[in-house]
């Protein structure tokens, strides 16, 4: 006993002190993280704002009509973006209707039917899709998968489709192989591993017991899914979807390859067009006056405004599900 | 009786067609990862050669290699990285930690999964708006910030996620020993989730990598070798554009091999972050 | 003034009167927003004894201990009122400054918490902070604080390996190394064993009886059979009130108030 407690004790004088410096410190430090944190909207707020103002000559000059001119001349300087809105909200449709109903498929697959050892894998490889570079699918795009459809598929549509009274108008065409309808597939392909992976996570949400009272009654697989699962988790489900719209709605790289560059609204979806991200990536760098470059930027703001409430959307879609979990 | 039976087999039937179809879509999927994949490999394997690593991009129609675009490519993704990743460690480390439940870092945190989804060309405006369009010059140093503003919201949530896996008692006991709350967080939390953080950062790499739209109108593209960071500067994924939009045999070779690098590069990546992060999840139950 | 007589001050100083506590607890109440989670307690904590805290989970056991530290104050919202007095002074004054106070109080919890470094550095992390040693000093404060935690022979060769690697009941040992490492005069011990099997809970009351000869204990349990093997006092706290406190044979074999009874008997809570 006694050894212990003749044991020195410097520190007890420069406590207090080393105390005022640590709180000091803490304080530095937390506002130096905060202005890290701060960046970050900084970044978002910045993003709008520059390119709002960058886009301000065009607005100012069209007003309102920028939004609905269909007009897109460089030498006149005449500028509308009715035609890339046009295009990127058909091409985010069909990749949508194309990419909703096959992602719901892989996650029923993946969460009901696989057997245990080949839900990891197969769900890694669809997740692998997600990180192949946009540029890649655009490449395949442009050299693969477009002269294929011009080739095998296209004329198919224009006979069989193109021929339906009222919706046969939007499988006329010729068999270009780029145009709206290549550009929608592939960004199909791109949104499907976000889309997935999202209903994936949440289907496993959903309470064993609520599943397992509902097999109890007789229920099958499929009515499982469909009356328990789903109902359970639609505003995430909804939310996912949303994701994968937002990506869509900006996808540029893989668009650009693929939907052949053209200003023109057609109402075929095998005609090429253009889209607000592909119109800023082909033409921003050639841009020589200061109104066509302003048009491309308060393209670019519009996009981003669009994106913006989308994925905010998806976002709170996908917190309402969390937060009923944690409840 | 039969009309039980007939509903039973009505529903089997429905359940079977719906199931199936749950294989069909993933059958759908895979195919494609699989065509994809299998061209990018073929072709590009086709088109590898050493001069690819030696050689500068060729002027139309002639041979040449990819070399400064490599170059370009991986000293602007490690300046983003340089840019990013401590920004994005520290944006993360105080959401996790200084305001995990407050207003602001929840607004934040939505913020940043929304700049996480964010279209990458409308980044490059913003780049292009700030830099640019002040320097009246493309270059390296406009695309690398671009880029980094790509890194960031990655890094932000793989941080904050990782942090708030370490539990609290490992906060207290530090807390407890009398150090202050800078030093927990740098020397014990930030060293705990060392690996999830790696992880993010390597996942911002393979982001980066193969990202073309924001660096189209900040770096450009530059024929020559250059390491001037003032001056536009190639990159692997710019290169591929312009050469894959031309309408020359040799260009959509080099394209072609440019993508195969780059495609080989990012799922490694992207399988190595894969592997690291379910290693870090399980040292952390 | 001789020599002798400059060594006995300070060994007045450095060893007040047995009958003078090491803590006492005045009117302390403790507040998560609205919630009062303890109501008017105080307690006289001696010094070199293991004093228990025993009572039904919620009965704010470790809030009171939670408050002996100031640890609760890394988290918003929560509020201490009323006195703390350590040697005399008042920690719940904001004057009373963090170093001093966790210098002199350690703390260990519920479940181990090695840090993600050597067994060494786990336990020079903490003294680093404080005071400024050579490589040799460390080297053996280490030594000392592992050997006083029952540890050193079972980890002398493996300094420095990662602390992970070590046991359950061995990382709860370093965690007591870690503590004492800073020569606290305070051990603050929350539910220390709950994560622990039966050979492990053992080894560690052993170390409390033999640590008590050096630190004033404090320890938070929900095993009752841990309170009486360990403990020379006990408090029973129920719903945020301090209900007895006493020698613990008292408490155990006489308590004098029914609840406690009650609860010691198995017949609520």
């Amino acid at each position: 006993m006694h050894a212990t407690t003749t044991l020195p004790r410097p520190r007890d004088n420069g406590a207090d002190l080393r105390s005022a410096r640590d709180a000091r410190h803490d304080r530095l430090f937390r506002y130096a993280l905060m202005g890290c944190a701060l960046l970050v909207l900084a970044a978002l707020l910045g993003a709008a704002a520059s390119t709002a103002w960058g886009g301000r000559l065009a607005f100012e000059t069209f007003g309102f009509k920028f939004l609905w001119s269909e007009a897109w001349d460089a030498v006149n300087g005449d500028f509308g973006a009715l035609v890339p809105i046009y295009g990127t909200v058909v091409t985010a449709l069909i990749a949508m209707l194309i990419a909703v109903p096959v992602s719901f498929g892989i996650a029923l697959f993946l969460t009901e039917v696989a057997p245990n050892w080949m839900r990891t894998p197969i769900a890694a490889a669809v997740e692998l899709l997600a990180g192949i570079p946009s540029i890649i699918f655009g490449m395949w795009g442009l050299f693969v998968f477009a002269p294929f459809l011009a080739e095998h598929v296209e004329p198919w549509v224009n006979d069989h489709l193109g021929t339906i009274p009222g919706v046969g108008v939007l499988f006329q065409g010729p068999p270009l192989g780029i145009g709206m309808l290549t550009a929608g597939i592939v960004l199909a392909i791109m949104v499907i591993p976000y889309i997935s992976s999202v209903m994936r996570e949440v289907f496993l949400t959903v309470p064993t017991r609520l599943k397992e009272s509902a097999y109890a009654l007789g229920s099958t697989t499929w009515e499982v899914v469909w009356d328990v699962v789903l109902p359970y988790t639609r505003s995430a489900v909804i939310g996912g979807i949303f994701l994968g719209l937002g990506r869509a709605l900006g996808e540029t790289m893989a668009v650009t390859f693929v939907l052949g560059n053209a200003h023109q609204l057609s109402a075929s979806l095998l005609m090429p067009s253009n889209s607000i991200a592909s119109v800023i990536a082909n033409e921003f760098t050639e841009a020589y006056t200061d109104l066509h470059r302003s048009a491309l930027i308060a393209l670019g703001f519009l996009l981003f405004l669009v994106t913006f409430v989308v994925l905010a959307l998806a976002k709170l879609m996908l917190v309402r599900l969390a937060r009923r979990e944690g409840a | 009786m039969a009309g039980s039976a007939s509903l039973y087999r009505r529903r089997a039937i429905k359940n079977a067609l719906a199931l199936g179809l749950g294989v069909i879509a993933t059958l759908f999927g895979l195919f494609w990862l699989v065509w994809i994949l299998g061209v990018t490999f073929i072709r590009g394997i086709d088109a590898l050669k050493p001069a690819l690593f030696t050689q500068m991009t060729p002027p139309p129609g002639a041979d040449g290699g990819l070399a400064n675009a490599f170059f370009g490519s991986m000293l602007m993704s490690l300046m983003a990285l340089a840019i990013g990743a401590p920004i994005g460690v520290c944006a993360g480390t105080w959401l996790a930690e200084y305001a995990r439940r407050t207003r602001l870092g929840g607004t934040i945190r939505f913020l940043n999964d929304i700049l996480l989804s964010a279209p990458s060309i409308v980044l490059g405006l913003f780049v292009y708006t700030l830099v640019v369009a002040h320097t009246r010059q493309f270059s390296a140093l406009a695309g690398a910030l671009a880029l980094a503003l790509l890194v960031i919201p990655v890094v932000v949530r793989t941080t904050d996620e990782m942090l708030q896996l370490v539990p609290s008692t490992m906060r207290e006991a530090a807390l407890s020993l009398g150090v202050p709350q800078w030093k927990m967080v740098l020397q014990i939390l930030l060293r705990a989730s060392r690996a999830g953080i790696v992880t993010g950062i390597l996942l911002a790499l393979a982001r980066i990598s193969g990202e073309t739209a924001p660096l189209l109108f900040t770096a450009l593209n530059n024929q020559f070798w250059s390491a001037d960071v003032t001056k536009p500067m190639a990159s692997v994924p710019v290169v591929i554009f312009q050469f894959a939009m031309s309408p020359f045999e040799s260009w959509h070779a080099l394209a072609w091999a440019g993508a195969f690098v780059v495609t080989l590069f990012v799922l490694a990546l992207s399988l190595i972050s894969r592997f690291l992060l379910a290693r870090s999840k399980v040292t952390h139950d | 003034m001789t020599d002798s007589a400059a060594v006995s001050t300070a060994h007045a100083v450095a060893a007040p009167a047995p009958d003078a506590p090491k803590i006492a607890v005045r009117n302390l109440d403790f507040f998560y927003k609205d919630f009062r989670a303890l109501k008017g307690i105080s307690l006289d904590i001696p010094t070199r004894q293991v004093t228990a805290i025993i009572g039904p989970s919620g009965c704010g056991k470790s809030t009171l201990l939670r408050v002996l530290n100031r640890i609760y104050a890394i988290y918003p919202k929560l509020q201490a009122r009323g006195e703390v007095l350590l040697d005399g002074e008042n920690i719940l004054d904001p004057h009373y400054s963090l170093n001093r106070l966790r210098s002199k109080v350690g703390m260990v919890f519920q479940k181990p918490v090695p840090f993600p470094m050597s067994i060494h550095d786990n336990i020079a992390y903490g003294i680093r902070h404080h005071e400024k040693l050579g490589r040799a000093e460390m080297d053996a404060r280490v030594e000392q604080a592992l050997r006083q935690a029952a540890l050193w022979d079972e980890v002398k060769d493996k300094l420095k390996q990662n602390a992970l690697g070590l046991s359950g009941g061995q990382q709860q040992r370093l965690c007591i190394a870690r503590a004492i490492a800073l020569r606290p005069d305070v051990l603050l011990l929350d539910e220390p064993t709950s994560a622990l099997d039966p050979i492990a809970t053992g080894r560690i009351e052993q170390l409390i009886e033999e640590l008590k000869r050096d630190y004033t204990i404090v320890i938070v349990t929900h095993n009752m059979q841990q309170a009486a093997r360990c403990s020379d006092l006990t408090a029973f706290m129920y719903l945020g009130e301090l209900v007895e406190f006493d020698r613990t044979e008292t408490i155990f074999t006489r308590p004098a108030k029914r609840q406690t009874e009650d609860y010691i008997t198995g017949r609520f809570g």
